[in-house]
């Protein structure tokens, strides 16, 4: 018999079906799955293309605590879970909570490094202390945590940060936009290469501050440590007050 | 009495009994049924022995050989007949065959308490269909082969997967459920008696079955979803001429899909087994579609296909664990698994592949180009079209 014939046999007639479906999504159970297909340091593009409609998908996977290399990836699900949530989202404190997140509401009792990394919509709100590298690279959205550690707000593009307690070392380095406000004191160097953008102190700063700055306005309301403005381009500090070796330009803040 | 544990189409049938009574109307094939102790597994074959070979109970059970770590090669098929030796010209040696090796109803009880030197013989006898000691061969002629499993106790060895590839069918044989108990504290009579009410078959109504069974026609969609079943699980990008039988340390549990373009991808078979299919597959789905439908009394269809592949295929066949590990299966449930796998391969022949086998099916009788049909194939992101029909039109266009 003709091989077309036998097929045409075994399909008696039947219509050409839809063409075949390849990358279903329905045997993701784990973290391990997911960086089988898309890599342990995916694009957020790649992550949303593997991950189903089904909040109870994203659930799952979010509900056991990442492996260091999967740390990426649950990032990048919590910030999905948050936009597809009507409510604020509550969730563990671990490392990039909140990656890439456009919009919608996460809260956490505490929290690892790097949330709200390269954020550009939506809020995260910390109880307790942020880590390290808080919202780090933002564009946009705002992140409120009760304090946080080295490079908060590093490249900071837009979008603002509030902290409640004391930030650490380098906070606002390298910023082009945004707003950052400190309602406890800030450690070594806060504004260091800042571009443009608001940096606001209300207790006191450490020394360095605005190192190298180009542009935008920090305001400390406290103390500045020594070398405030050491080789600033532009920009403008004013401290209420400033130890030695301060820039010409540094300018004292009349409290009223 | 028994669970009606095997669907077909609408039918609900106990799957250990049809498998069994299948196995006794077809010749040369093997039906493992597999199960703990007190599953009735050996009753079954006795009782249909009794009536197939219209024998006793008794005689029926001098045809079971049981296995345990001391059983020899001599117990189970013969020795060389001492009485030769006292005669005064003695010629070519003579065996004494044993009543089983000369039946053609063996039945090999236990079959993984033998360890595994005298599990080759059987494998032998399963290959070759004869059976050879001291340099003498008998030959039983078509005969029904069928064997008992019980799961890993302490006492029992792994099966060897050669031998396992010879088996047929495995079918998973459950204790007596509620009412089957209720049924069985009910009947005063025991086993024997039953035995002997058993309707019986003559020598030549016997002797007739496989000539019945093999007037049902396969239908041309149960041959074409056959095939391509055999290619699912068979293909694989990375193996060499893409054949995973040709497989040995690297497997895909032991990372050999990692990154590739059907890893984690559910209608992609290819990545969810270790091993491939063998052609005794192909032949024993053949076989047991037909029978099932000769005893159904119905078409050998789809239907028929789906409700058998997944008994012929799942001792074959070793299941990624992560797959298998997960809900709804539990790392326990390798039957479902695998008959999961076969619905996918069905129905993914008969939907989605059709375009692509007619494509293929019109370049090979030279109603199109090859060369267009292969641009077309390549649109189809599907194994079977890639490693196969692409490949073997390739050929055709060089």
């Amino acid at each position: 018999m003709k091989l077309s014939r036998f097929m045409e046999d075994a399909y008696q007639g039947t219509a050409p079906a839809r063409r075949l479906k390849t990358q279903s999504k329905s045997l993701i159970f784990s973290l391990e799955d997911l960086a089988d297909l898309v890599g342990s340091r995916p694009r957020r593009e790649d992550v949303e293309q593997y991950v189903s409609e089904d909040r109870g998908q994203i659930e799952m996977l979010l509900s056991v605590p990442p492996a260091r290399k999967h740390a990426l990836l649950w990032g990048y699900l919590s910030a999905l879970l948050a936009e597809r949530s009507e409510g604020p989202l509550k969730l563990p404190g671990r490392d990039y909570a909140g990656l890439e997140m456009r919009r919608g509401w996460i809260v956490l009792e505490g929290a690892g490094s790097h949330l709200g990394e390269k954020m550009s919509g939506g809020r995260i709100i910390v109880q307790g202390s942020a880590g390290e590298c808080l919202g780090q690279e933002m564009a946009g959205g705002g992140i409120i945590a009760a304090g946080c550690s080295d490079y908060a707000f590093r490249n900071m593009r837009a979008g603002f940060g509030l902290i409640r307690g004391d930030a650490g070392k380098f906070t606002g380095l390298g910023n082009r936009g945004g707003r950052i406000v400190v309602q406890g004191s800030c450690a070594e160097r806060a504004g260091w290469l800042m571009h443009s953008g608001s940096l606001y102190v209300r207790g006191d700063a450490g020394e360095y501050l605005g190192l190298l700055m180009s542009g935008g306005r920090i305001t400390v309301r406290g103390r500045a440590g020594r070398r405030a403005g050491w080789r600033k381009k532009g920009g403008m500090i004013a401290a209420a007050a400033f130890g030695p070796e301060a820039a010409e330009d540094v300018s004292k803040l009349q409290l009223v | 009495m028994g669970r009606r544990d095997l669907s077909v189409g609408g039918q609900r049938v106990n799957a250990p009994l049809y498998f069994s009574v299948a196995n006794a109307c077809l010749r040369n094939r093997a039906v493992l049924l597999y199960g703990g102790m007190g599953a009735n597994k050996t009753t079954l074959v006795n009782l249909l022995g009794c009536s197939f070979l219209s024998l006793g109970l008794e005689e029926v059970e001098d045809l079971v050989i049981s296995g345990h770590p001391e059983q020899t090669e001599e117990k189970i098929v013969g020795f060389l007949d001492p009485r030769q030796w006292a005669e005064p010209s003695p010629g070519p040696a003579r065996v004494l065959w044993t009543g089983w090796a000369r039946s053609k109803w063996k039945l090999i009880n236990e079959i993984n308490r033998f360890p595994g030197g005298k599990q080759n013989l059987f494998l032998e006898i399963l290959q070759k269909r004869r059976i050879s000691y001291a340099g003498q061969v008998l030959t039983p002629g078509d005969t029904c082969y069928f064997a008992t499993m019980n799961p890993e106790f302490s006492s029992t060895y792994p099966v060897d997967q050669a031998l396992l590839d010879r088996i047929s069918a495995c079918v998973p044989a459950t204790q007596p459920d509620f009412l089957a108990g209720l049924l069985l504290a009910e009947r005063e009579r025991d086993v024997r008696e039953l035995a002997e009410e058993l309707p019986r078959f003559t020598a030549g109504e016997f002797e007739a079955l496989p000539g019945l069974v093999a007037k049902k026609a396969l239908k041309s969609q149960v041959e074409l979803a056959i095939l391509c079943l055999l290619r699912d699980f068979t293909l694989c990008e990375r193996a060499p001429a893409y054949d995973k039988s040709q497989l040995s340390k690297a497997k895909p549990s032991l990372g050999l899909c990692s990154g590739c373009h059907y890893w984690n991808n559910p209608e992609a078979v290819c990545w969810q087994v270790d091993e491939g299919l063998s052609d005794r597959v192909r032949q024993d789905l053949r076989a047991f579609c037909r029978a099932l439908a000769f005893l159904l009394d119905r078409d050998a269809d789809l239907q028929v296909l789906r409700a058998v592949a997944p008994y012929v295929i799942w001792h074959r066949v070793t299941p990624l664990p992560s797959a298998l590990d997960k809900p709804p299966y539990f790392g326990a449930g390798r039957l479902a698994y695998v008959a999961d796998l076969v619905d996918r391969s069905i129905n993914r022949t008969m939907n989605e592949r059709a375009e692509m086998n007619r494509i293929y099916s019109r370049a090979m009788d030279g109603q199109m180009d090859a060369g267009r049909a292969i641009e077309e194939l390549s649109l189809f992101d599907d194994p079977i079209a890639r490693m196969d029909f692409i490949a073997s039109l390739e050929q055709r266009v060089k």
